[in-house]
């Protein structure tokens, strides 16, 4: 059972990660992941606090996602290990060291897909109740209740009969948050979340996000949003060729990038 | 003797063989319904000496002639009458429409299998991988995931499958079951009256057309959530026509 809310606990206020003695939500340790001969993570980690907000930065093929999906074992990394909460899962030469965490792992750490991945034969309402009712065993009135404060609170409410072909993407992608936010998740890994939105429609979801994040929601996203980023996140990391090129506080690492990959980087994408 | 006479006269019989024809179909399906989602599961996921044999047994079934495998049964069961009463099966084969029922289940469930496998192969992967993100076991995914979306994208297919496996069973007949084509043919061998053909023919298209009726029914139900999609809906409609020749199993 999933009883404790962590995004109603108050987040700390440090702003450095290293610095606050909680123990992280979620610990990846040395992630490094090979397709075939081509080594994507060349061993990156990274900790998440409560109420940190990380934005992953960078260019396409930089493995940003690819570290993303292994947080949560979608890819199964190569070598490395992961615990949430203190449930730790290594793994070595792609073996699970315990696999009977992973479905734990998995209930704990939300996540929303650039292409929502909503299941389609199912109304909104039912998305969001989904997960609640299957996998963490609530009861179908519970479930709706939770569901239905949540699409009001993405501004959804008056779309829970709808299947998701006749939302628009924003429209798909607050679904999906809500989705994730009904599973009371300990941190939500968003993976490019308004990439495949049209530009109109990135404010809402984004705005959605924001609101996340101020009400101590610890968030790992995979962007491309410089502003979002900037003004959001507590934290930013930037993925150079598998490996973490620079990291610290969105304040440093625009103010002054420390390398010149970074500053090109951001200089690209201004 | 007209057409009508002839009915007014051996519409007992023709409804009798009727009642057979539907009996017959309707159990080959739904045995077959039954079985063929576990051997899609296991035709691509399972170790490899329960994949060949799956393989072998489905190319069989889809190459050789449905009549042909009647006989295997119906006659070939005769061959090994020692044996089977042995092992307390000889009641079972002894009865031409148990033979019938096997060879037309066997036949489906090779059938089935293939547009199962074929459907799942279909299923959205990111509607799996949210699944599995979301912590859902093996066994949930498939019920609540795959399997929904499996029959709404293999159901046109289904129902052709249902259509040439009622059409198919006429074949029946031959081993004296008495089925619709079994029963016009007596009535035909006492009368020398061509029409009962005809009536026979009139029947087998009313069953086809209410099939096809209710089949398109639930086929609307089961993709409401893509009515309003942008036109992009491609799920191919089920038609009598579509069906290739039974000849060719």
């Amino acid at each position: 059972m999933n009883t404790e809310s962590p995004v109603k606990s108050p987040a700390p206020a440090a702003t450095s990660t290293s610095a606050t003695a909680s123990i992280p939500v979620l610990d990846a340790r040395n992630i490094k992941k090979r397709f075939g001969d081509t080594d994507v993570l060349k061993g990156v980690s990274l900790q998440a606090h409560p109420g940190d907000v990380i934005s992953i930065l960078g260019a396409s093929g930089s493995g940003k996602s690819t570290f993303l999906r292994c947080l949560n074992f979608l890819e199964t990394p190569t070598t490395g290990s992961i615990s949430v909460l203190g449930d730790e899962i290594t793994v070595r030469d792609g073996k699970l060291s315990n696999k009977d965490q992973l479905q734990t792992i998995r209930r704990r750490l939300g996540m929303v897909f650039q292409q929502f991945n909503l299941w389609t034969h199912r109304t909104v309402l039912e998305n969001v109740t989904e997960g609640p009712i299957h996998v963490l065993g609530l009861k179908r009135d519970d479930a709706c209740a939770r569901a239905i404060s949540l699409l009001e609170r993405v501004g959804l409410s008056h779309c829970s009969d709808q299947y998701p072909s006749m939302l628009s993407g924003g429209q798909q992608q607050r679904v999906a948050i809500a989705r994730a936010l009904a599973m009371e998740p300990d941190a939500i890994l968003f993976d490019e979340p308004t990439s495949a939105l049209d530009p109109e429609l990135v404010k809402d979801v984004l705005e959605v996000i924001r609101s996340l994040a101020s009400d101590g929601m610890t968030m790992i996203v995979v962007t491309h949003e410089m502003s979002f980023a900037k003004d959001v996140s507590s934290h930013v990391v930037f993925l150079h060729q598998g490996v973490i090129a620079e990291q610290g506080t969105p304040e440093q690492m625009f103010g002054a990038p420390a390398t010149d990959v970074f500053r090109q980087f951001i200089g690209e994408s201004l | 003797m007209n057409a009508l006479e002839l009915i007014t006269e051996y519409w007992p019989r023709f409804l009798d063989g009727t009642l057979m024809t539907l009996k017959l179909t309707g159990m080959g399906v739904l045995i077959a319904a039954v079985v063929s989602p576990f051997f899609a599961l296991l035709r691509t996921d399972a170790p490899i000496y329960v994949r060949i044999p799956l393989r072998i047994y489905i190319s069989f079934m889809r190459g050789t002639p449905i009549l042909a495998q009647l006989f295997l049964i119906y006659y070939g069961s005769g061959q090994f009458r020692p044996v089977l009463q042995e092992w307390g099966l000889w009641g079972f084969f002894r009865d031409p429409f148990n033979c019938a029922l096997l060879a037309f289940a066997l036949n489906s469930t090779a059938y089935q299998t293939e547009i199962i496998r074929g459907a799942i192969a279909g299923v959205p992967q990111r509607e799996i991988e949210a699944a599995k993100a979301f912590g859902m076991s093996r066994f949930k995914t498939l019920q609540r995931v795959v399997f929904p979306h499996t029959y709404r994208i293999a159901w046109p297919a289904l129902g052709n499958e249902v259509i040439l496996l009622m059409k198919a069973s006429a074949l029946a007949s031959v081993v004296t079951v008495f089925d619709i084509m079994g029963r016009t043919r007596q009535v035909f061998s006492k009368t020398f009256d061509f029409s009962a053909y005809l009536w026979a023919a009139i029947i087998y298209l009313c069953i086809t057309a209410l099939f096809v009726g209710v089949w398109r029914l639930a086929e609307k139900r089961l993709g409401r959530h893509l009515e309003m999609h942008s036109g992009k809906v491609d799920t191919p409609k089920i038609t009598k026509t579509a069906a290739p020749m039974r000849g060719i199993r």
